[in-house]
């Protein structure tokens, strides 16, 4: 095999190498050649540096409207049959004002009609 | 597939919104890295990131339960990716795009400093591995090479879903991976020489 043949086979085997799959005989040969050409070496340097810099692209996640903007695409796309926009807290029922509601309501009953009755009635000093 | 994600598909196929919701929230971040690096702008990303999601509510019905909901999902979103890039091609071999880029575009971003301050062809590299260079390596590579690195060296997706996302032989995406992997350090070093 010539010189060019080996630089060609190694190169060409770099990203199996890098991802573990070649064989044990064809690492020791691949390794082989790296432990005696410059060139390769400094190849696969570069080649795993590549690889790294893909690696380290940070994850860019989705807008914070994204969700919503789907539903209304949807909503639109099926004329009002999906995602039909409810008037609920959260998109549910908001239980938590519900009772805050009745506790005021209970608390304004108390006052007007409890403390208006013949029984309530403070007598005159 | 998942007895959880079999669930999640039945009520999907009833079109139960929440579950939809469900979908939206554990795939929406993973679909939209995926189309923005592919296309490269944010605006055109969030387009396209939405359609497939669209898509995937108008189409469960096609979803055939012995693949994963991701992959399909995958699948989608490079097939809309895919045409997009087409489409924005195509407009702006009309002209109505002189210039190309809109401001949003990732390979636009961060491109003078490393070229005007760096030199030594390995320090160059190093630079090279910060996020914009990449990406505009990234961009410059033909659309399907571009995206067998986006899926397997930026989302880390096994051989296996690369192939059930493509559609190619493994041995066809390991080949073609590394032709694309060779192409993208040959553009870094030449960048920079």
């Amino acid at each position: 095999m010539s010189e060019g043949d080996s630089h060609t086979r190694t190169v060409d085997s770099f990203s199996a190498y890098l991802e573990g799959e070649l064989s044990p005989d064809e690492k020791a040969s691949l390794e082989h050649h790296l432990s005696t050409c410059i060139q390769c070496r400094t190849s696969l340097e570069r080649f795993r540096r590549t690889l790294g810099g893909l690696g380290r692209l940070k994850r860019t996640g989705a807008p914070h409207s994204f969700l919503a903007d789907i539903q209304r695409q949807i909503n639109r796309r099926s004329r009002g049959r999906f995602f039909r926009r409810r008037w609920l807290l959260f998109g549910r029922i908001p239980f938590e004002w519900l009772s805050l509601a009745m506790i005021v309501a209970m608390l304004v009953y108390y006052i007007v009609v409890l403390q208006s009755s013949p029984t309530g009635v403070k007598p005159i000093p | 597939m998942s007895l959880s994600e079999r669930l999640l598909v039945a009520r999907l196929l009833k079109r139960d919104e929440t579950a939809f919701n469900e979908v939206v929230r554990q795939h929406g971040d993973r679909v939209f890295n995926l189309v923005l690096r592919m296309v490269g702008s944010r605006a055109e990303a969030e387009d396209i990131a939405q359609e497939v999601f669209v898509t995937v509510f108008k189409s469960i019905d096609s979803f055939r339960s012995e693949a994963k909901l991701s992959t399909w999902l995958l699948r989608i979103a490079t097939n809309h990716a895919k045409n997009r890039i087409k489409y924005l091609a195509r407009r702006r071999e009309q002209g109505r795009e002189p210039g190309g880029s809109d401001s949003g575009d990732l390979a636009d971003e961060g491109r003078a400093p490393a070229q005007s301050h760096i030199r030594a062809p390995d320090v160059l590299l190093e630079a090279a591995e910060t996020e914009d260079i990449m990406q505009q390596a990234i961009a410059t590579l033909e659309e399907d090479q571009r995206l067998l690195v986006v899926l397997r060296d930026v989302e880390e997706l096994s051989y296996e879903e690369i192939v059930e996302i493509t559609g190619l032989p493994e041995g066809t995406v390991k080949s073609r991976l590394h032709r694309a992997r060779m192409t993208l350090k040959q553009l870094l070093e030449d960048k920079f020489k």
